[in-house]
Parts: C-alpha cells; structure tokens; sequence
C-alpha cells in the first residue's frame, strides 16, 4: 500500500467515526459543537468568579481567622469607610489616566511613522523594536529598569563617577507611572496600528492642498479618523493599568500600592479573603463600569473581536 | 501663518524616545550579564561567561526553567484546538446568541489578572488540583485565549467559504473538507496564535504566582522571587534566555507569516 491510500483508510476511518458521534443530522449544530470547548474553558473562570463573590460576603471573624457563616455586606461597608482604600482606589486611577495619556501620545506617532514609512528596513526595525519587548514579559522588563535606575544602579554608578549625589529614581510614583508606559507601548501601538492603517494617505494630502499644516491635518484629519484605534487602546491601557500589580511592586517598592497590591496583600499578609474578595468585586465593577461607558459614548464594536483583529 | 514645527522632526523625537525606552533594558540585561564583576555597574568590570556557568548549576533555575517549558506547552496544545475551533464557530456558524458569546468570550481580558489568578486559585483549591503543573497550564491558556481567537478569526475572515462548499460538491466528507481545505487556509492564524500563547505562558508571572507553590515555582514567579532580595548578574543571564526566546519567537513569526500581518487593517 502506498502512502498515499494509507492516508486515504485512516480519513475514511476519521470520517465514519466522526458520523457515528456527530450524524449528519446534527450538521445544524455544528458551530456549537465548536464553540462548546472555549465556553467551558472561560467558565471555569466564572466558577471561580462566583466563590469569590461569596467569600466577600463573609466577614472575617478574628477571633479564629476564618470566615464567619452569616452573609452581610460589612467586607463592602469596610472597603467604603476606610480612607487608605479610597487613596489606593485614587492613586491608581490617577495612575491609569496618566499611563494612558502618555502611552498614546508615543504610541500613536509610533503607529504613524511605521505605517507611512516608505522604507521597508525601518519598518522592521519598528516592529522588532515592538514585538522583543511585548515577547519578553514584565518581570524581566523591570529588571533591567531595576539595573538601570536602581539605588546602585547604572545612572547612579555614574552619577557618583563625575562626583555628583546619586538620585533616588525608583521607588516612587514616578518610577511606576514611567515603567507601565514603557510596558504598555507595545499593545497601544498594534491596538493603533490598524486604525491607521485604515486612513487613505491621499486624505491627508487632499487637506494639505487644501492649505492646512500638518498639525491642523493631524487635528482635523487623521486623529479624527483614527478615533476608533485610539479608544480601543486607551480602554486597554487604562483596564491594565488599573490593575497592574507587577510594576507598582517591582518598582514602587511596596510604597506605591495599587488595588491590586491591596487586594494581594488581603489575602496574603492580612489573611482577610473575606476583604481581599470584596475589593476583588469593586475593581472588577469599576472595569466593567468604565468599558461599558466608553462603549456607550463611542458605539459598540471598538473592541470586538471582528473590528480589531490584529 | 504661525510657525509650525518640522513634522518629520516632532514624530522622529518622539518615536525615536519610544524606540530608546522599548530598547534600553533589554541592551542593559544583555550587557550585565557578560561581566566579570560581582555586581553590575557600568562601565562593566570585563568580560566573562561566569554567570551563565553558575546559572547552569543552579538546581532551583534550571528545575523552574523546565517546569515553564511544560506549562507553556500545555498552554499551546490547549489553545491549537479550543481557539481554533471557536475562532472558526463565531465567524463560519451560525450560533444565537453571538454577541453575547463574544464578550463571554472576552472575560479573560476584561476581567483584572489578579482577580482571574485569585479566582482560580480559590477554584482550584476547593477541587484539590493546586499544586500540580497542568492546572497552571490550563489556567494561563484560559487568561490568553482571547488572543489565540483573535489571530485565528483574522484568517477565518480572509477565507472564502465557496472554497469549503466545492469540497463538498466534489465529494469530499466534512471531516475531509476540514483538514485538507478550511485548516490549510487559516494556518497563519493559527501558527500566530500558536506562538503568542507559549510566549505569554512562558512570561506570565501573576497568575503564576497564585498557581504555584515551592515545588510547582515557575520562571517568572522565581525571578520575581529574586529580584526582591538582591539584584546579582545571574538573573541577568536568565533573563538573557527570555531575550533569545523572544527573539527567535520574533524570528519565526517572521518566517512563517510575516510581521507585517500586524500593519493590515481589517
């Protein structure tokens, strides 16, 4: 037997056992069949999303450290009362609206000039300049932010070199705000990317013959136009952001906690998962709260799977 | 007319500040980690190859190494089928409810990373898999999946589906169809998905962080583990080793489908 007709027995044998559990007359049903897997798969994240809902309902009782029995909304009313919560929840929105203001004023002309580029060596050079940083991850990316600005850190080796006193350059808001830009630059740019793409270049020169500079082509055409690519990637830096933990650990030093560094250390050092849980459900609300408005305000269909596949 | 600044000099400053600061720390972790010195400093205290050398010694580097390796495979071979197959559902089938199952579908990215990881944890312990390697797997596939639908659904998109339909009029079975006519097509998706999973598995921390144990430690999770007590250079030289991974990763996407797939609008 050849090869080939070998080949041909095996799909002959795929094929009726595939009809045996799938008969033709469940053709119809096809696409659920399909689909079924990847529903179950997130589902176990909503398995885990009900315990936590549940555990935020319980209190935590000191006396035994575990979480008392009745159900009531004290974990919540605690979340409400306490200021240092409501200065972590500011700090990181604080955070997440400067991280993305930032990240899209590089990120959009980083989108621009490597799409426009006439020269193909430069184009590459933007996107492997890209994707090296996104495929190597944030724990490693903060190392070498760590060996470059840290206390006895290259800057500062220098810095005592020519005689001058070091600075202290992590381990502060600063550090954290620059460090997530340089994190998130890589998704605002592919998120960009296809938006500008999308903007005819005769657009723009149609407006600049029309006698406007190119500032006022950028205003007036092309931002405008690339509104969509823009959304979609603010929503995304923002929404990671706000929930970060690597950064404001790594380079915050434990002094710049943000909500996700509260909820981990509820559950880790204060052993309250009653309390971690619940601060787990606010961030998780105003996520949802904020992706819902902007949707609201910009029309559906910025983030869908169909309009923004890269 | 007001004076307006030189547009090629704007974008070139501002690209060129991005392209330093996407750079410097991989150009810095790849110079650390060749010195001779005891600590890191520059200019760097000579050249030698010492650091790697130790790392190679280093049971608890080379044991978390491995166990990354496992996980991300795990992740990929999850994802190969579920992403695919729900990739092609939601563009080729028609399904209720389609909306709905699209942003189901997007939980993962909507729903925070320390809320999922803290999630399944908690899922994980009352069903008592904590503490094995394929359940960190599964879990880091199920926080990235969007993005394996994501690659696949761009080629589904591309594909003609009279392409399908002739099969079948010249007699080929479903089974057939899929895997000589509808697989074929959307391979670039596929190989794209594919290597984005095992990259984001192989450098995903936080939900490693609550996945695993001393036993079960990954990579990332052990640098992290190490970066908080003292920066020595051989972490440098691990970290070396997610360069090159990354690099190859970017080589290969290259090769098989082009980075310029990323610059197409829809």
């Amino acid at each position: 037997m050849t090869r080939q007709s070998v080949l041909w027995t095996l799909l002959d044998k795929v094929e009726s056992v595939a009809l045996t559990l799938w008969p033709m007359k469940f053709r119809g049903a096809t696409g659920y069949l399909f689909i079924a897997p990847a529903l179950l798969l997130v589902g176990i994240l909503l398995i885990g999303l009900g315990y936590m809902m549940e555990y935020s309902l319980h209190e935590l009782d000191t006396a035994t450290y575990r979480l008392k029995e009745a159900y009531s909304f004290g974990n919540y009313l605690f979340f409400a009362e306490q200021p240092v919560y409501l200065r972590i929840l500011l700090r990181t929105l604080l955070a997440a609206t400067l991280v993305t203001f930032f990240t899209l004023l590089l990120a959009f002309p980083y989108a621009y000039v490597m799409v426009r580029t006439q020269s193909a060596l430069v184009r590459k050079l933007l996107l492997v300049s890209l994707f090296l940083p996104f495929f190597i991850g944030q724990v490693v990316r903060a190392y070498g932010w760590l060996i470059i600005l840290g206390q006895q850190g290259i800057v500062n080796t220098l810095l005592v070199k020519m005689g001058l006193p070091t600075l202290d350059l992590i381990y502060n808001y600063g550090a954290v705000i620059f460090g997530l830009v340089q994190y998130m630059l890589p998704f605002a740019v592919l998120l960009i990317v296809p938006a500008v793409t999308a903007i005819s270049e005769d657009m723009e020169l149609a407006a600049e013959s029309l006698g406007a500079n190119w500032i006022r082509t950028f205003r007036h055409v092309v931002l405008p136009m690339a509104r969509p690519g823009l959304v979609g990637a603010g929503i995304v830096v923002f929404t990671l952001t706000m929930t970060d933990f690597a950064m404001p650990e790594i380079l915050g030093g434990g002094t710049t906690d943000f909500i996700a560094s509260a909820i981990y250390d509820s559950f880790f050092q204060l052993s309250n998962s009653g309390l971690g849980a619940a601060l787990s459900m606010v961030l998780v609300a105003i996520g949802s709260l904020l992706v819902a408005l902007v949707f609201w305000l910009t029309g559906a269909g910025t983030l869908s799977i169909r309009s923004e596949a890269p | 007319m007001s004076w307006v600044p030189n547009k090629q000099f704007v974008l070139w400053s501002l690209v060129s500040f991005s392209l330093i600061t996407l750079s410097l720390p991989t150009i810095i972790i790849i110079g650390a980690s060749f010195t001779a010195g005891d600590i890191i400093q520059f200019p760097p205290e000579g050249f030698s190859l010492r650091w790697y050398e130790r790392l190679w010694h280093l049971e608890d580097f080379r044991q978390a190494l491995l166990r990354t390796f496992i996980v991300s495979i795990i992740c990929t071979l999850v994802a190969l089928p579920v992403g695919t197959l729900a990739a092609l559902a939601t563009v080729r089938y028609r399904i209720r409810f389609q909306q709905t199952i699209q942003v189901y579908l997007l939980l993962p990215f909507t729903i925070p990373l320390v809320v999922s990881g803290i999630a399944m944890m908690i899922f994980f312990g009352e069903i008592r898999i904590l503490g094995s390697l394929w359940p960190v797997g599964v879990a880091l596939c199920l926080i990235n999946l969007p993005f394996m639908i994501w690659s696949v659904t761009a080629t589904v998109n591309g594909l003609d589906p009279e392409l399908e339909n002739a099969a079948y009029s010249c007699g080929a079975w479903p089974v057939q169809t899929f895997f000589s006519v509808t697989l074929p097509a959307v391979m670039p998706g596929v190989i794209t998905g594919a290597l984005l999973m095992f990259i984001l598995a192989f450098n995903e921390f936080l939900v490693s962080l609550f996945l695993t144990d001393a036993r079960t430690v990954t990579l990332p999770v052990q640098i992290y583990n190490s970066i908080r007590s003292v920066i020595t250079p051989d972490l440098a030289a691990v970290s070396v080793l997610y360069i090159v991974i990354a690099l190859l990763a970017i080589w290969l996407l290259d090769k098989t489908v082009g980075l310029e797939i990323f610059l197409k609008s829809k």
